[in-house]
């Protein structure tokens, strides 16, 4: 559990230094992980001084956990507000219980603008039929024949009848 | 003109369509076969004094090599790289850059003749070919390319005018190309033909797609950006074709 927290933490602090830098979000201290986001301005930065931070050593842990009960956080679902950039709107969403960060998410696009971002994937070879014809060809290639099977290829007959 | 050239261990056609005197075409031919023997003496696997195993077996060092075994050596090194490692010249342990060097000779051969005066002429060493300008009869050169489990007919045929054709494949000289990763005799894919404007690279580059295996079915789209088309089939007869494969229809 607390494991999962400190991954939400860090998934909402990617996130919210991503919003804060596209949007400039005021976001004058950026290691302030809740309150980066502005959680739509519901009073969720009121606290602007938890010391949780992202890289927390294990040694911190504890101490963190402890923080986290009176962090001033509200409880709730919190949406902050969508950043828009070349490619869509992407917002960001955090779960809180009490006084904690219990999960973090983000949307994101997945239709029309965000096809820009995720162009059709490299050519294919496309599948066709495996003919087998006879044809009037000037040379043919193939898996490179020894000196002694030569004699039994198209190439040979082709060049019997060229002259 | 035409002339058949056992060189190299496979056989080598020509056909010269220029409309020039036969000494001419005789003499232009007499000089391309020269040269591949040349490359035979000094780039052969098979024979021990050639330059190639002088310098494998360090009695040649790189500085003394010739400028042509320094560009093979630098040519064998970019492909390493470009293809993943699956063109490697030591797959097999010591150095062997054959399936560089062949289709490099015959290119080089075709800029002879194109410096000699030749516009129209085609070199095919054992089925990898390079070609220039129209046939004998005005038009563009038609390769067509052997279907891989009926050897009289063509799965595919080309029309071309200056470009390189080469093709990879398991049916002629069975299991002969290897996983460089693995060591595997290569499976998946049955054959594999590369067109595009330099017939070192394509060959080159057709080995290696063999060597993949079907992975290769997702590698060789990459080569179109370079201006290198190809078709494959795989070993239970699906057939591939890359987007810009110049078949006559």
């Amino acid at each position: 559990m607390r494991r999962s927290t400190a991954a939400a933490v860090g998934t909402l602090t990617g996130a919210a230094l991503i919003v804060g830098v596209r949007l400039s979000v005021s976001a004058p201290d950026v290691t302030a992980a809740p309150p980066a986001v502005d959680l739509a301005g519901k009073g969720g930065a009121a606290d602007s001084s938890p010391s949780k931070k992202p890289t927390k050593k294990p040694a911190d842990s504890e101490e963190s956990e402890d923080e986290a009960g009176d962090s001033g956080l509200q409880d709730g679902t919190f949406r902050g507000a969508g950043a828009k950039n070349p490619y869509g709107t992407i917002q960001v969403s955090i779960k809180v219980t009490g006084g904690k960060i219990v999960a973090a998410d983000a949307s994101y696009p997945t239709t029309n603008d965000s096809a820009t971002i995720n162009p059709p994937a490299v050519a294919k070879l496309k599948e066709a039929t495996l003919e087998a014809q006879s044809a009037d060809v000037d040379a043919v290639s193939g898996a490179t024949f020894t000196s002694e099977s030569y004699v039994k290829s198209l190439q040979a007959a082709l060049d019997q009848a060229g002259g | 003109m035409r002339h058949v050239e056992h060189v190299m261990g496979t056989a080598v056609s020509i056909e010269l369509a220029d409309p020039l005197p036969d000494a001419d075409l005789t003499t232009m031919i007499g000089d391309v076969c020269a040269w591949l023997h040349e490359v035979d003496q000094r780039f052969s696997t098979y024979r021990p004094d050639s330059e190639v195993n002088r310098f494998a077996r360090r009695e040649l060092a790189l500085a003394d090599c010739s400028p042509d075994l320094r560009h093979v050596l630098d040519a064998c090194a970019d492909l390493w790289r470009a293809t993943d490692g699956y063109f490697d010249a030591y797959a097999a342990g010591p150095l062997d850059p054959s399936g560089y060097v062949k289709g490099w000779s015959v290119e080089v051969a075709s800029q002879r003749l194109a410096a000699a005066g030749s516009t129209r002429h085609y070199i095919s060493a054992g089925g990898d070919i390079r070609m220039r300008g129209h046939n004998a009869d005005d038009r563009p050169w038609r390769v067509g390319i052997r279907h891989p489990w009926e050897a009289d007919k063509l799965s595919w045929v080309l029309t071309l005018t200056d470009a390189a054709v080469a093709t990879s494949g398991v049916y002629e000289r069975g299991g002969h190309v290897r996983n460089p990763r693995t060591g595997a005799v290569a499976q998946g894919l049955r054959s594999v033909t590369v067109v595009g404007p330099d017939l070192a690279l394509a060959d080159a580059y057709a080995t290696a797609a063999l060597a993949m295996g079907e992975a290769g079915l997702t590698w060789l789209p990459k080569l179109e950006a370079d201006g290198y088309e190809s078709a494959a089939v795989t070993d239970d007869g699906r057939a591939y074709t890359s987007n810009g494969l110049p078949a006559a229809v």
